[in-house]
This record gives C-alpha cells, sequence and structure tokens, in this order.
C-alpha cells in the first residue's frame, strides 16, 4: 500500500481525536477523552507504519534514504513529532485539554501536506549535500524540538485566554507545561544546531556561515534561551513568558517555512 | 573604589544583561537575513534607493555579522557569560561541593524540602549503624559526626550534575573563543583545478587576493553522477598532493566526504567544464544542404555559415537520459527569439515542435572538467568541537542526573533516642520521597 494514501487516512484519524477532545471540553464527557487517546495511540501507530512504508519504497526504487529529505516527508515528521510528544506529556499531566493542540495542529499540518496538492509527495533522490549520516540526527532532533514548541505555544494561548474561559482556568497547569515543553525543545533545537553545524562543516566546508536558516535557528534559540533566563534567573512570570513563547514559536515557524518560501539560501531542501 | 567595581561586576553578570543582549542579538540577526550578505557593492547599490543604500553601508549592514557593532554584542556576551559562570561555580561550589559542608547543621532539619522527626526506643548507636546501612544502599555512603549528645549522618549523591548549567555555559564561550580564533589565524578560500593540472593557488573568500600554499593539488580526474531525472548524484574529484614535484597522497573527494592535509580541509564544493575543452558540431542548413564541421567552446556564440545566426554552448552532459553525451545548443537567428535544444551525436531533440533552419549533430568532443574546491584552515575548531561537547555533557548532567542529599540527626534521649530526617533533590522530588519511606519504614519508624 502506498504511504500517502496511509498518511490521508492518519490526517482524518487526527482530525477525529480533535473532535472528541474537543468534545470533552465542551460537554465534560470523560468517555470522549479517554476515545481520543485511543484514536491518537491508533493514528501515530498507522502514522509509524507509513513512514516505514516510504522508507522502505525509497529503496525499492533504488535511492534509499531516511524519509526526512523534503517538505512533504519534513511535514509528515513534523505531524508525528507533535503527537509523540504529546503522547509522552499526557500521562504526566492528565488532561486532555492540550491533546486539542496537539492533535489539532497535527492534523492541519498532515492536510496541508497531503491534501492541499501543493506538496510534491513523491519520494526523491538525495542530492550530494544531503547524503550524510548526519541527515537522520539533526533532521530528527530539530522537528521534535518543533513538536515542543508547537505544544509551549498552545499552552501559552491557553495561559493568556484563561481567565475568559472556564474550563482552562488551571493557569499553574498551562504555566508549567510551557515552561515543561520549552526547556525540551531548547535542548532539543541546541542538539539540532549542534548536529546541523557538524554536518554543514563537512558538507559545506565551515560549521556557521549566518545563511538564513542558519540565523533563524539562532534567533529562535536566543528566544528560548531568553525565556529560560527570565524565568529561573530574573524570576519573570505569567503574561509576559507566555508572550515570549509565543514569540519564540513564530520565529520556529519562521525558521521551518519562512526562510525558504521568503528568503533564500543554501537550505533550500527545508 | 572596591565598591565601584563590584557594582560593575555585578552589571555585567546580571541575568537582565543577558536578556537585553538575547534579544538584541536576535532583533539584530533578523535584518542580517532580510539583508543579504556578503554581496558585492555594486549589488547591493543596485538593490537598494542611494539613501537607503548609505544608510545600510554606513551600519555595515551588508556584512552585518562580521561589523564592529555586532562583535561588541558577542564581546558584551562573552564577559557576560564569564562573570556569570564564574559567580555561578562558585555559589555552586561553596553550597554544594566543599567537602564536609554543613554536616552537623542543625538548620537543616528545619528549612529542607523534606522533614520529619521521629521517636524511637531503640538506643543510639543501634539506630546509627542501622541508619548508616540504609543510606548506604539507598544514597551511598554517608558521613557522620558526633557533637554533644548528637550523631549527625549525611548522604548524597550526584553532587557533580550541579555543574551542568556551568558546563553549558561554558560551552557558548569555548564556541566564542573558537571562532574569534578562526577569525584570527583561520583563513578560508577557494580553488579551482582542471583535470589533469596541477594548482597551488587559493583565493581568499571576500578579500580577492589569492595565496600560494607550499605544496601542489593535481587533479587526476573528475566525474559527476547524475540520477535518471537529470538530478546530481555524486561529485567526485580525484586528487593527488604533491610535495615539492613528489606524490605524497592521493584520495578522493567527494561532497560530505573533504580531505585533510597538513591542517587544510579541502572540500568538493563546484565543478564546470575548462576552457580548454572542445566540441565539435556538424552543421547542416536545411535550405542549402551545406554542411559545416565547427570547433566550439563552452560559453562562445560562433556563427553559422551562410545565415545571420549564432550557436552557443551552455552545458555538457555525460550522460543525458541514458542516451549518451549531449551538449546543450543555444540558437540565436535574427529577428526571432533565442532556442535551446540538446545536441546529440545523432542529433538534436528539443521539446518545441518548431521547424528550424539548421540540424546539428555532436561529432566528437574533447571535454576537460575543472574541480572548485573549498579550502578552509580553522584552529578554532577544536575549541568548537569541544564546546559542543561540554553542551551535551551539561543537558545530560542536568536532565538525567539528580542531587539527591539526606540528613539525619540521631540525638540520645533518657529512653531511647530522637531520629530527625531531612532531604533535597535538584529534581525528581516523588523519587527521593519514596527512598524517604524506606529509609523510616526499614527503622521501624513508620
Amino acid at each position: 500500500m502506498n504511504d500517502t494514501y496511509i498518511v490521508s487516512i492518519v490526517t482524518f484519524i487526527y482530525f477525529f481525536a480533535a473532535f472528541f477532545y474537543l468534545i470533552s471540553l465542551v460537554f465534560r464527557k470523560r468517555f470522549a477523552d479517554g476515545a481520543a487517546s485511543a484514536l491518537l495511540f491508533s493514528g501515530i501507530s498507522v502514522h509509524t507504519i507509513a513512514i516505514i512504508v516510504r522508507w522502505v519504497r525509497s529503496y525499492q526504487l533504488g535511492i534509499g534514504h531516511a524519509p526526512l529529505s523534503n517538505f512533504y516527508e519534513s511535514l509528515v515528521f513534523f505531524s508525528w513529532a507533535i503527537i509523540f510528544v504529546y503522547l509522552i506529556i499526557m500521562r504526566r499531566y492528565k488532561s486532555g485539554l492540550i491533546g486539542i493542540v496537539a492533535s489539532f495542529f497535527a492534523f492541519i499540518i498532515l492536510a496541508y501536506a497531503s491534501l492541499s496538492g501543493q506538496v510534491a509527495d513523491h519520494i526523491q533522490p538525495l542530492v550530494p549535500a544531503l547524503q550524510s549520516n548526519w541527515l537522520i540526527s539533526h533532521v530528527v532532533s530539530s522537528f521534535l524540538a518543533y513538536a515542543c514548541f508547537a505544544i509551549s505555544f498552545g499552552a501559552s494561548i491557553f495561559y493568556l485566554i484563561s481567565p475568559r474561559v472556564s474550563v482552562l482556568a488551571d493557569r499553574k497547569l498551562w504555566d508549567e507545561i510551557t515552561y515543561k515543553m520549552v526547556s525540551m525543545g531548547f535542548v532539543l533545537l541546541t542538539l539540532g544546531i549542534i548536529t546541523g553545524a557538524a554536518w554543514a562543516d563537512r558538507a559545506w566546508g565551515r560549521y556557521w556561515g549566518w545563511d538564513p536558516k542558519e540565523t533563524w535557528s539562532l534567533i529562535t534559540w536566543l528566544i528560548y534561551g531568553a525565556f529560560l533566563h527570565a524565568r529561573l534567573v530574573a524570576g519573570w512570570k505569567g503574561v509576559k513568558m507566555s508572550i515570549i513563547s509565543i514569540l519564540g514559536f513564530l520565529a520556529v515557524i519562521f525558521t521551518y517555512l519562512g526562510v525558504n518560501y521568503i528568503l533564500s539560501g543554501l537550505h533550500s531542501y527545508l | 573604589m572596591i565598591n565601584k567595581l563590584g557594582i560593575i561586576y555585578r552589571a555585567f553578570g546580571s541575568a537582565k544583561l543577558a536578556i537585553f543582549l538575547f534579544f538584541a542579538l536576535a532583533l539584530t540577526s533578523i535584518m542580517g537575513t532580510v539583508v543579504p550578505q556578503g554581496l558585492s557593492p555594486e549589488k547591493c547599490r543596485s538593490l537598494y534607493s542611494s539613501g537607503l543604500y548609505s544608510f545600510l553601508d554606513f551600519f555595515d549592514i551588508f556584512d552585518m555579522f562580521h561589523s564592529w557593532w555586532f562583535t561588541v554584542l558577542l564581546g558584551l556576551l562573552a564577559v557576560n557569560l564569564i562573570v556569570c559562570t564564574v559567580t555561578q561555580f562558585r555559589r555552586i561550589y561553596s553550597v554544594y561541593l566543599v567537602p564536609g559542608r554543613g554536616i552537623d547543621d542543625d538548620t537543616v532539619f528545619q528549612s529542607s524540602q523534606f522533614k520529619k522527626s521521629y521517636r524511637s526506643d531503640k538506643g543510639l548507636s543501634e539506630i546509627e549503624g542501622q541508619s548508616k546501612r540504609l543510606l548506604k544502599s539507598l544514597i551511598g555512603r554517608p558521613v557522620s559526626v558526633r557533637r554533644g549528645g548528637s550523631s549527625y549522618l549525611f548522604a548524597e549523591k550526584g553532587k557533580y550534575s550541579r555543574l551542568g548549567v556551568v558546563f553549558v555555559h561554558l560551552s557558548v564561550l569555548f564556541i566564542l573563543a573558537g571562532s574569534l580564533i578562526a577569525a584570527i589565524w583561520g583563513f578560508d578560500g577557494r580553488m579551482t583545478i582542471v583535470e589533469g593540472e596541477t594548482s597551488n593557488r587559493v583565493f581568499l573568500s571576500g578579500e580577492g587576493h589569492a595565496v600560494m600554499l607550499d605544496f601542489d593539488i593535481r587533479c587526476n580526474d573528475f566525474t559527476v553522477d547524475f540520477y535518471e531525472k537529470g538530478v546530481p548524484k555524486e561529485y567526485l574529484s580525484d586528487l593527488s598532493i604533491l610535495e615539492k614535484g613528489k606524490e605524497v597522497l592521493s584520495a578522493p573527494v567527494r561532497v560530505n566526504h573533504p580531505l585533510r592535509y597538513r591542517g587544510l580541509k579541502f572540500y568538493q564544493t563546484t565543478y564546470g567544464v575548462a576552457q580548454k575543452s572542445y566540441f565539435l558540431v556538424k552543421v547542416r542548413n536545411k535550405r542549402t544542404g551545406e554542411e559545416t564541421l565547427m570547433k566550439m567552446g563552452m560559453m562562445e556564440k560562433v556563427p553559422l555559415p551562410g545565415a545571420e545566426a549564432q550557436l552557443a554552448i551552455g552545458e555538457f552532459r555525460p550522460d543525458y537520459q541514458g542516451r549518451g553525451p549531449a551538449v546543450l545548443g543555444v540558437l540565436f537567428e535574427e529577428g526571432k527569439p533565442h532556442r535551446m535544444f540538446w545536441i546529440r551525436k545523432e542529433g538534436m531533440f528539443e521539446k518545441s515542435k518548431e521547424d528550424g533552419n539548421f540540424t546539428f549533430n555532436l561529432e566528437d568532443f574533447k571535454r576537460y572538467y575543472y574541480t572548485g574546491l573549498r579550502v578552509t584552515k580553522n584552529p578554532g575548531m577544536p575549541l568548537v568541537w569541544d564546546g559542543f561537547l561540554l553542551v551535551l555533557i551539561g543537558f545530560i548532567l542536568n536532565l538525567f542526573f539528580a542531587h539527591e542529599r539526606i540528613w539525619v540527626r540521631i540525638s540520645d534521649l533518657k529512653e531511647g533516642c530522637e531520629i530527625s530526617v531531612a532531604a533535597g533533590s535538584s529534581k525528581r522530588r516523588e523519587v527521593l520521597e519514596k527512598k524517604l519511606h524506606k529509609f523510616s519504614r526499614k527503622l521501624g519508624l513508620e
């Protein structure tokens, strides 16, 4: 079976997960929460299979490589990473509310990847610069970081609107999730930048060259670095922190998409 | 005077300065991604109006990451980091690492994260012996001291995990130092060598002048492979290093697989068809039936016989779509838009069906590639690698290790003794809490 077809099925699974989370939020039905989690678990299993199928298929085409090398593949992995990170933290926070954010993001991203028709979904051969062992570690750590930041973004939004929305009243929880996800994302982003630098040193002859992609990853790193220092050292709290976290996520989006669509540089394959 | 220095020292080490620098570097960096960097002055001038150009040029925005003010920001960050790291290390050292600190400190039994007090009718030395064994199995070998009628025990584990944050900060300093060393003593240049030829000339990036290496590099062969659809698959230069004309080393250089020699690294970056190549193209004028053999180089317009037209060769493919060697011909005809088509031995093929006045065949060719190499010397690289390593060690210490401490005070009473327990952990408090429960249960206190 074709992996792109499986992915389009996963898109709907995530949609229904988001839908059930919404029901559980609005009508306070516990069963809906359970159903949504079950959908996410089955969704990510099928999603994983799709990624493996694509991997195998690339070998059958004689251009075998990990499915992390073009825009379509990065979108598919990004949404996988968001659900993965959410399922890990779900046990700890026992709140399906943040699940709305995770499944909604995952759904939107997959819908764009598989239904928009704008994203080329065929398997492409690797150009020489991409033929490297650093590919997997660099892409995996970067996108896991993005996933953490996506969830922290959702939690920050919840924090900001919680005074107006009664079901979101637990502000301490949103603050805690924002902080935890930012710290985890920061570590992973650092890893992504380091593996990227090591790779750039091998492929392009320098570990850092102020290429727009590199610079924007640094901007993102600096914003979240400021977040952590503001919270841990300067003792900032509340709305200010949510705003920094939201700014950080805008920088993530720009690093991921804006650089390739608006600016130009070496990192043209996303 | 000392006081004033203290104020300045604290200002440079403040978190506010750090946060300010983070945002300042982030905001200015955005500018450096919007305005293209490192272009020639002529190119920059053509992109902006003259007023905007002079403004941007005044602040070195066209090469802002190497401008004086960006360097000052990075320098301030370095100073901020040094002061913070020193302060941080001294605090961590005095609070957590000084050997034998605070064993018999009574305040911990009031101020710690976990504190409890029990009574037991067993004797002090019996409880003491049991506690020591328990602490050893739960956390680590305890140290003990007797003062007055009390015995103090202290056990800890993972105290060096407190240094994780110091390592992370130190790593940034290492990376900054590495880049400073590279800027002073390193170089970054490019060289091109035609197949079969030898060169030692490296053109430095940005500065336009060349340096001569004291050894030579010969390009024995260059090959480029394509996937079926014309996407490049591999560039490979077969290079030899010559010392005083004698070959000492021969190695293939590919993208992602540079060659190291005497502190220099050679990277495959580009390639092209060298000037000395030539292509023999047979031209047939369909109207007159006249056939001519033309010897052509790359990228030069050659007039076609008997017509107001010129042909140029724009590209060479060793194997175009699996059908053998081909060149990309560009035909300029008077009063018509130019046309492009691939010319092979068997003839030409093109996408447009328009019938032209000529047919072309690639009769023969002698093609020489040149390989484009990037040559770098970066004596700061080891520091940068160490910085990367330090940041990883720092994160691992921070994420996967906790500093756990348990203090026990056993005070002799007339009947039995009083046992006070205090404990603290830098993270995962529930783990320590479980250990404390086990401790008091095994002692028969709960």
